[in-house]
C-alpha cells in the first residue's frame, strides 16, 4: 500500500496524453476555427426573425412559375443522365486499362491508375470552372464537366471490379481460341454487370445534385433559375423553383434506387 | 494427330518439373496421363494447348492445316490452332452469370468473326448447335438456366458440351470428373468415351477403375520423364514405380 | 425417348427462345442509345462542339502557364485557404455533435420511444434530400454573406448522413453487453455511455473524418454562392480571365486537400488501429 504512488503517476501520465492532451488541442483548433469562421450567436440569434420572415416572404410559392420551371428541371436531369454516361463510358474504357488482369501493359497500368488517382484528388469545382471558361455558358460545359468528375471515382471501381473476376472462365476462353476483346465480352463483362450499373447509378444520385450546382455557374439547369430570384429578392419565385429542385432529387433518387435494386436484386434472386 | 517431343518446363523457381516428355497420340485414342500430384500432368497438358509455354522442345499438332508447332505461336496463330483444341477443366470455368445456352456458345468464339461477336452475339444456327450439342450431352433441359444455378456434373457436361462447338480433333480434360461422386463422374466419362470417333482424347485422371474402364491407353510420368506408356491395365509393380512404394494418390488401387 | 417430332417442337421454341432473349437486350440497348441521343441532342451537345472546343482548352492551358505565384504572396489566399479549413473543421465537428444526439434518438434499440424515432428519422432523411445549394442560399439572407453562412451550411448537410450512419452502427451494436448491464441495474443512459458507446465510436469517428474529406471540397464550392473561403478566390480568377492566377491557387488548394486527406486517413487508420489491437 505504500508503493502504488509512481504507478498512479504513470496511469495519470497516460490518462494526460491520452485524454486531455487531445482534447486541449481540439478546444485549440476549434476557438481558432470558429474565430477565422466569425462565428457569431448574436448575429444567428438577430438572424432568426429574418429567417422566419423569409419564410413569409416565400409563401405561398409562385404557382404560375411551375410550368416555366419543367425546361430548367428537365435539363438539369438531362446534363446529369448525359454526364453519368459518358462519364461511365470514359471511366469503363481507362478501367479496363488500369485493370491488373485485363490491362495490356504494366506500365500502361500504372499510367491509368496515375490518371484515374489524380483526377479524384482535383477538386470538382475546379474542373467545373475550367470547363466554364473554356467553352462559355450552356449545358455543354455542365455535361463535359459531370463527366470528367464521373471519371474518377467509376473508374476505380471499375477497375477493382475487373480485378475481383473469377479468372478460371476467362482462362477457359482463352483455351478456346477467343480474342482479349472477345473475352473481355464474354468473360469479364457478366461477371461483373450488376456491380457496372450500381455503381454507375449511385454516381447518377451524386451527379443530379452537382447538376442542380452547376446552374450558379452558368452552366444550365434549374439552379441557374433558383440562384437568379434569390438574388433578386423574388421569393416566392424561389420557393418554387426549390420545391421543384426537391421532387426532382427525391425522385430521380427512388428511381436509381429502384433500378438498383432491380439489377441486384435479381442477382439475389436467382 | 498430336505429336510431344522433349517437352521440357522448369517451376518459376528454377526447379525442373518437366525434363524430357515425348509421346504421340492418335485420333480415336483415349488416353489417361497419371502420376503423383505436383508431377506437372496439368503443365503438361497446358503445353499442349499453349496456355503455357515450354522452355523445351517441341507441341505439333497435325489437324486440318497440315503439321503445326504449337509453342512459339502468339496472337492469331495461336489462337486459330486452339480453336479446334478443347479443353475441360476440374471446375468446368463456366461463366457463372451468362446461360447455359450462352457458355456453350462461346465455344464458337474462335470460329466466327470477332467484330460480329461483340457488337451483336450468335445466331440462331449456333444456338441450334449448342442446343444440339446440349441433347448429346443429356441436359438440353437446362439450356435456359444460369450456369451458376448447376450441380457440378451438370457444368463438366456443358463444358463438354463447349468444347464440342469447337469441332476440335483433340480434347484435352484436366482431371474432369476429380470432384463429382461416383455416379456423376462415370455419366460425364459416358459422354467423353463416344468421342473418340472424331478426335483424340488425352486426360488427367485419378482412379484406376476409370482408366480401365474407359481409356484406351495410359500414360505414366515421374520426376519429368515418361515413366510408362501403354496399355490401361497398368501393372501394380509400375503404379509403385511411378507413385514410389506409397500409392497416397492411387486410392481405388490399393482396394483391388 | 419422346420420338422425333416432339424433340423437334422443344427445339423451335428453345430457339425462339433463344431469339427472344436477344431481342430483349436489342431492345433495352437500342432504347438506352436513342435516349442517350435525344438527351444530348436536347442539350446541343454535338462533335462539332467539341471539336471547335479543343483550341479553346489548347490556348486556355497555355494562358495558365506560368502559373502566377505572386498572388499568394498577398495573403489573400492564404487566409482563403485558412477560411475553408476552418469551414469545413468547424461544420464538420457542429455537424458531428448534432448527429451524435440524433443519431440516439433514431436508433431503434436507443431511442426513448417510438415516435421520437420516426420524427427523428423523417427529419434526417429530409435533410439529406435538400441540396447543400438550397441551404446555403438560405443561411446567407439569415445570417449574411461569409464564412460563418458556410461554416453552418457545412454543419446541416452533414447531420443527415452522419446521424444516418450513426443510429444504424447503434442498431448493429451487439445487444448482449446491454443485457448484462440491464441485469446489473443500470439506467438506459448508463447502457447507452458504458454498453453502446464503447462499440460504435469507432465507427462514428471514422465516419466524421470521412465526412471531413467531403466538407472540405464542399466548403470549396460554397465559396461561390457567398460562403467566403478559397473557392471565392478561384471563382473569382476563373470569370476575371486570370487564368495564371487560377492555376497558382488551384496547386495550393490541391495541396491542402492531398494533406488534410493524408492527415484524416491517419487519424482513421489510428483509432480503428487502436481498436483492433485492444
Amino acid at each position: 500500500m505504500s508503493v502504488p504512488a509512481p504507478g498512479a503517476m504513470r496511469l495519470h501520465l497516460k490518462k494526460f496524453r491520452k485524454y486531455v492532451a487531445p482534447a486541449l488541442v481540439a478546444t485549440l483548433l476549434l476557438w481558432g476555427a470558429s474565430t477565422v469562421c466569425r462565428v457569431d450567436l448574436g448575429a444567428l440569434l438577430a438572424g432568426m426573425p429574418r429567417g422566419v420572415a423569409l419564410f413569409g416572404h416565400m409563401l405561398p410559392p409562385r404557382w404560375e412559375d411551375f410550368p416555366a420551371l419543367a425546361g430548367p428541371a428537365l435539363e438539369t436531369v438531362q446534363i446529369a443522365s448525359v454526364g453519368t454516361v459518358l462519364g461511365a463510358v470514359l471511366a469503363l474504357l481507362i478501367a479496363l486499362a488500369a485493370a491488373g488482369n485485363l490491362s495490356p501493359h504494366r506500365a500502361v497500368r500504372e499510367l491509368a491508375r496515375g490518371a484515374l488517382t489524380a483526377e479524384r484528388a482535383l477538386p470538382d469545382l475546379i474542373i467545373i470552372l475550367f470547363f466554364v471558361a473554356i467553352v462559355g455558358l450552356g449545358a455543354f460545359p455542365g455535361v463535359m464537366a459531370l463527366a470528367v468528375c464521373s471519371v474518377g471515382m467509376l473508374g476505380k471501381l471499375f477497375a477493382d471490379a475487373f480485378e475481383e473476376v473469377d479468372p478460371k472462365p476467362l482462362e477457359a476462353m482463352a483455351a478456346v481460341g477467343a480474342t482479349r476483346a472477345q473475352i473481355i465480352r464474354y468473360a469479364v463483362l457478366p461477371q461483373v454487370f450488376p456491380s457496372l450499373i450500381a455503381n454507375t447509378l449511385y454516381r447518377f444520385d451524386v451527379n443530379i445534385r452537382m447538376s442542380i450546382f452547376l446552374g450558379v455557374v452558368g452552366a444550365g439547369g434549374i439552379g441557374f433559375n433558383l440562384v437568379m430570384s434569390m438574388r433578386l429578392l423574388r421569393y416566392q419565385e424561389a420557393f418554387a423553383a426549390i420545391l421543384v429542385i426537391l421532387v426532382l432529387v427525391v425522385m430521380c433518387e427512388q428511381l436509381s434506387d429502384a433500378l438498383r435494386r432491380r439489377v441486384l436484386g435479381q442477382e439475389v434472386l436467382r | 494427330m498430336l505429336t510431344v517431343k522433349g517437352l521440357a518446363k522448369r517451376l518459376p523457381d528454377g526447379k525442373p518439373l518437366l525434363r524430357d516428355i515425348s509421346f504421340q497420340v492418335e485420333k480415336g485414342e483415349f488416353v489417361a496421363v497419371f502420376g503423383e500430384s505436383g508431377v506437372g500432368k496439368t503443365v503438361l497438358l497446358r503445353c499442349v494447348n499453349g496456355l503455357t509455354a515450354p522452355d523445351s522442345g517441341e507441341v505439333v499438332i497435325n489437324g486440318d492445316g497440315g503439321p503445326q508447332r504449337v509453342n512459339g505461336k502468339t496472337g492469331k496463330e495461336l489462337r486459330r490452332l486452339r480453336r479446334r483444341i478443347g479443353m475441360i477443366f476440374q471446375g468446368a470455368n463456366l461463366v457463372k452469370r451468362l446461360s447455359v445456352l450462352e457458355n456453350v456458345m462461346t465455344g464458337r468464339l474462335g470460329w466466327i468473326n470477332p467484330s460480329r461477336s461483340l457488337l451483336y452475339g450468335f445466331t440462331d444456327q449456333e444456338a441450334e448447335r449448342a442446343l444440339e450439342a446440349l441433347e448429346k450431352v443429356g441436359v438440353k433441359h437446362l439450356a435456359f438456366r444460369r450456369a451458376e444455378t448447376l450441380s457440378g456434373g451438370e457444368m463438366q457436361r456443358v463444358a463438354i458440351a463447349r468444347a464440342l462447338l469447337q469441332e476440335p480433333y483433340l480434347l484435352l480434360a484436366d482431371e474432369p470428373v476429380a470432384s463429382l461422386d461416383p455416379k456423376n463422374a462415370s455419366a460425364v466419362l459416358d459422354c467423353l468415351k463416344p468421342l473418340t470417333a472424331q478426335m483424340a482424347i488425352i486426360g488427367v485422371f485419378h482412379h484406376l477403375d476409370i482408366v480401365r474402364k474407359y481409356c484406351t491407353r495410359a500414360i505414366g510420368i515421374r520426376d519429368g520423364v515418361v515413366a510408362y506408356d501403354g496399355k490401361p491395365d497398368v501393372p501394380r509393380d509400375v503404379l509403385n514405380a511411378v507413385y514410389g512404394s506409397e500409392p497416397r494418390a492411387w486410392p481405388v488401387a490399393a482396394g483391388q | 425417348m419422346n420420338g422425333t417430332i416432339s424433340l423437334g417442337t422443344g427445339r423451335r421454341k428453345a430457339e425462339q427462345r433463344h431469339r427472344r432473349y436477344y431481342e430483349r437486350y436489342l431492345w433495352t440497348g437500342g432504347l438506352l442509345v436513342f435516349l442517350f441521343g435525344w438527351n444530348a441532342a436536347e442539350l446541343g451537345l454535338s462533335a462539332r462542339l467539341f471539336i471547335e472546343g479543343l483550341p479553346h482548352f489548347l490556348a486556355l492551358v497555355a494562358e495558365m502557364f506560368p502559373p502566377n505565384w505572386q498572388v499568394l504572396t498577398g495573403g489573400r489566399v492564404w487566409w482563403g485557404i485558412l477560411e475553408t479549413l476552418s469551414m469545413a473543421f468547424m461544420g464538420t465537428f457542429l455537424g458531428a455533435a448534432v448527429s451524435f444526439v440524433l443519431g440516439i434518438l433514431a436508433a431503434g434499440n436507443a431511442a426513448p420511444s417510438r415516435a421520437v424515432r420516426e420524427a427523428v428519422r423523417t427529419l434526417m432523411a429530409a435533410e439529406r434530400a435538400v441540396p447543400t445549394l438550397v441551404i446555403i442560399l438560405l443561411l446567407v439572407v439569415v445570417v449574411g454573406l461569409g464564412p460563418f453562412a458556410g461554416m453552418l451550411a457545412i454543419a446541416i448537410g452533414s447531420v443527415g448522413m452522419l446521424g444516418k450512419l450513426f443510429a444504424e452502427a447503434i442498431e448493429n451494436a451487439d445487444p448482449k453487453p446491454l443485457e448484462s448491464l440491464e441485469s446489473a441495474g443500470a439506467t438506459g443512459m448508463q447502457v447507452i455511455r458504458y454498453g453502446v458507446l464503447p462499440q460504435v465510436m469507432p465507427s462514428f469517428i471514422a465516419n466524421t473524418l470521412y465526412r471531413f474529406d467531403i466538407n472540405l471540397r464542399a466548403a470549396l464550392f460554397l465559396g461561390v454562392v457567398g460562403g467566403g473561403g478559397v473557392g471565392f478566390d478561384l471563382h473569382m480568377a476563373m470569370s476575371l480571365f486570370r487564368y495564371a492566377d487560377a492555376l497558382a491557387i488551384t496547386a495550393v488548394v490541391l495541396v491542402m486537400i492531398l494533406l488534410a486527406e493524408k492527415l484524416s486517413d491517419y487519424l482513421r487508420r489510428k483509432i480503428i488501429g487502436q481498436e483492433v489491437l485492444q
